[in-house]
């Protein structure tokens, strides 16, 4: 009993882990594009 | 129920406007980045007499209301779009006492714009130093609002100043400037096409030179168009503008602001003699930093060994007090020594921004950048490139957005890509542990050695930047002008409160942004060096049983034996072997190499990583620094972090670019994927080679 709760835990960790990776390096929900100044070349910056 | 109202804190920069934010707020605060852009966003609540809440946004800098920037235009686009869930119900202009007459040139433009603006000056405490006297009842009179004479150095004026936001009703709106008055026919033009509008808010909007994030675009786009002048004509315009409202300053200050020279007790004049020397600056600076570093080392060694050995103790509590099992295992040999890995750095992180934030706060970082734009000229940098090039001491990403404010584009680009050499607070856990591993404990004339070879490989980062922009600025064909202009703020007694806080939002920020990354690479890691494929992994304890039968080893050799096959034939031993060949001739081993690859995410996870790879499988009780000096080299014999693969490593780090965040950072700015895929070959390549030559030289 004991090691099937572990073992449920590890890949439970597990899961949340590489989510939490895949989520931060990977796939990043596309945000609003509001065509502030860094976007083009339009700002006059440079 | 208590009233929340906007408050927008805008001034020039060097006013001390954080120092007021600070002291409005203490530490009901908030940083955060503006939707869609990378500004920082400073936010904070404070509680004003009469049950009003206030909501306070520290803004960024800006001289005018004439954007050059992104950082200027956050301003702008604020104070100019009412629909804002931010527009302020007040608007407070910061000054400085020093430098009003710059300072109002804002407050007017702001004042223009009919949004209840409240003056404050601060530093009122120097005022005796500099011989100004002010007669505030005229400058109100004269300015038409309220001024708040204050001093956040010495806490003084602070309750007024609450007292005045909490009455920001009784402020007029009348403005400084007839906008009508920069030229009538276009004026009277304007406000025939326009009769609803604010005449000044239309003028803003037809001269920035910006786009409109937020600002109701359909509204910009039809008084943008209203172009009856060429873009010449208006240029002038708006510096017939600056003109008149010099004037006006100049008319009100002349009875407002008295300035007695004579009675001034200034010792700036003669610092600056000395600490922007020609010979002296460069030797004061340099001494600066031995001190910083030498520091660093000793103030934080007792601190480091202490919670190197409380989490070692933790692991072994976790292991003993849990019953055993998989996930013992994982909190024990995973995620405790890999968060160990980076809580270890806190004091030193702490003390190196702790040193940044005094050298700022004093004053004296704007002297550093006056010195050394006389250097970086030559390299085809700008002066304003060393603020980058210093703040990419702390992370290279602040510091990138940071190149925003350089003019030339060319200088920009240039500035960007060299600026991941500097060494980042990332590399700091690394070339810590390393160091400690491999340099002596020795001293010479009272530095410790290893403290020199830190300074030492700041040094090399900074170096490497230097020369890459020179290369850089052969290579690159950018036509672009340049100029540079940096302001000198007065040299002041650091404010404990803005130290304070400082160190502990940027150690703050290193902890829990890294920490994250690090507790899930930690699981995962302890996850592969724990399981594997195949008989070899499965059948490891009768594969070594059988296999070493005839030698008698005691029972905790055989367990190390086992618990050593076990991690050589699990996913991340199988992984570590495949890529031992690319890195064997640096003098590292597939354990190393998994660092390495691990820490392609972001440099910190390097310690963390190799915590948990020697944790697993030990049932030591062992600090991260006493597991990685008792590796053995498997090929050589002797240890595996000598001399030579120490410094061999100390290079690859120093060198090479290993922080995906940097990338998307420099995508972002440079809108293109060439310049952060350069970037990324180049200097990798670049920390190969070096890291090769100097292992098989040293070897």
């Amino acid at each position: 009993m004991n090691t099937i709760i572990q073992n449920i835990l590890v890949y439970t960790a597990l899961a949340l882990a590489v989510a939490f990776i895949v989520k931060t390096y990977v796939w990043s929900p596309k945000k609003k594009k509001t065509k502030a100044c860094g976007g083009d070349d339009s700002c006059g910056c440079h | 129920m208590s009233k929340q109202i906007n408050v927008a804190l805008i001034g020039n920069p060097n006013t001390g406007k954080t120092s007021v934010f600070n002291a409005l707020t203490g530490l009901n605060q908030k940083v955060g980045n503006y939707p869609g852009i990378t500004v920082e966003k400073k936010e904070g609540v404070c509680k004003l007499p009469r049950g009003v809440k206030a909501h306070i946004i520290d803004l960024p800098g800006t001289y005018s209301l004439n954007a050059s920037s992104l950082d200027e235009n956050v301003v702008i686009e604020l104070l100019l779009n009412k629909k804002d869930k931010d527009f302020p119900d007040i608007a407070v202009v910061v000054s400085d006492v020093e430098n009003l007459k710059r300072n109002l040139l804002l407050f007017t433009q702001i004042k223009d714009l009919e949004i209840p603006t409240l003056l404050v000056i601060n530093m009122a405490d120097r005022m005796s130093y500099k011989g100004i006297s002010l007669d505030i009842d005229y400058l109100e009179e004269h300015l038409q609002t309220k001024i708040a004479l204050i001093s956040t150095r010495k806490g003084q004026g602070i309750d007024n100043l609450k007292n005045l936001i909490a009455n920001y009703k009784d402020l007029s709106i009348t403005p400084c400037l007839n906008a009508s008055e920069i030229d009538r026919d276009y004026f009277d033009s304007l406000r025939k096409a326009f009769p609803n509008q604010l005449l000044y808010k239309l003028w803003l909007v037809i001269t920035q030179d910006v786009n409109f994030g937020k600002t109701d675009r359909n509204e910009i786009d039809a008084v943008a168009n209203f172009k009856t002048k060429s873009k010449g004509d208006l240029k002038r315009l708006q510096q017939k503008e600056t003109i008149k409202r010099y004037q006006f300053i100049n008319n009100v200050l002349k009875k407002g602001q008295t300035i007695d020279i004579s009675q001034a007790k200034d010792l700036r004049t003669k610092f600056d003699r000395i600490l922007t020397h020609k010979v002296w600056g460069y030797v004061i600076f340099f001494f600066i930093l031995l001190t910083i570093f030498q520091a660093i080392y000793d103030w934080s060694s007792v601190p480091m060994d202490f919670i190197d050995s409380i989490f070692a103790s933790l692991s072994e509590w976790v292991k003993n007090m849990l019953p055993d099992g998989a996930f013992t295992n994982l909190l024990a040999e995973g995620i405790i020594p890999g968060l160990g890995g980076i809580v270890i750095f806190i004091p030193q992180i702490a003390f190196l921004f702790l040193f940044i934030a005094v050298l700022e706060e004093s004053g004296y970082m704007s002297r550093v950048v006056f010195l050394m734009d006389r250097v970086m000229r030559r390299f085809g940098l700008s002066g304003k490139s060393v603020v980058p090039l210093i703040s990419g001491t702390a992370c290279a990403i602040p510091a990138i957005m940071a190149t925003r404010n350089i003019e030339s584009w060319k200088e920009r680009l240039i500035t960007i890509l060299v600026t991941p050499f500097t060494t980042c607070s990332a590399r700091l856990p690394v070339y810590l542990i390393i160091i400690a591993l491999v340099i002596p404990e020795g001293r010479i004339l009272g530095l410790s050695y290893q403290a020199l070879t830190l300074m030492l490989l700041y040094l090399i980062g900074f170096v490497t930047a230097v020369f890459s922009a020179y290369i850089l600025n052969k290579i690159l064909k950018i036509r672009s002008k340049t100029f540079f202009v940096v302001e000198m703020p007065n040299y002041k007694l650091p404010m404990f409160k803005n130290v304070a806080l400082t160190v502990i939002e940027k150690t703050k920020s290193f902890v829990f942004g890294a920490g994250k990354i690090i507790l899930a690479i930690s699981i995962v890691l302890w996850f592969l060096a724990s399981y594997g494929p195949g008989d070899a992994f499965n059948n490891a304890e009768n594969i070594v049983k059988s296999e070493y039968a005839s030698q008698h080893l005691t029972k905790e050799d055989l367990q190390q034996k086992i618990a050593s096959h076990k991690l050589e034939h699990s996913f991340i031993g199988i992984t570590g072997r495949a890529i031992e060949p690319v890195i064997r001739p640096l003098g590292y081993d597939w354990k190393i190499g998994i660092a390495i690859v691990s820490s392609f995410a972001a440099r910190e996870v390097f310690v963390g990583t190799l915590a948990t790879i020697y944790s697993v499988g030990s049932d030591e009780e062992e600090t991260i620094k006493n597991r990685m000096a008792s590796e053995v080299n498997p090929i050589l014999g002797g240890p595996l972090f000598t001399f030579a693969s120490g410094i061999s490593l100390l290079l690859f780090y120093a060198f090479a670019m290993q922080c995906m965040s940097t990338l998307a950072i420099v995508k972002k700015e440079t809108n293109s994927w060439k310049w952060p895929v350069l970037q990324l070959v180049i200097m990798t390549t670049f920390a190969y080679i070096v890291a090769l030559i100097a292992f098989q030289f040293l070897k």
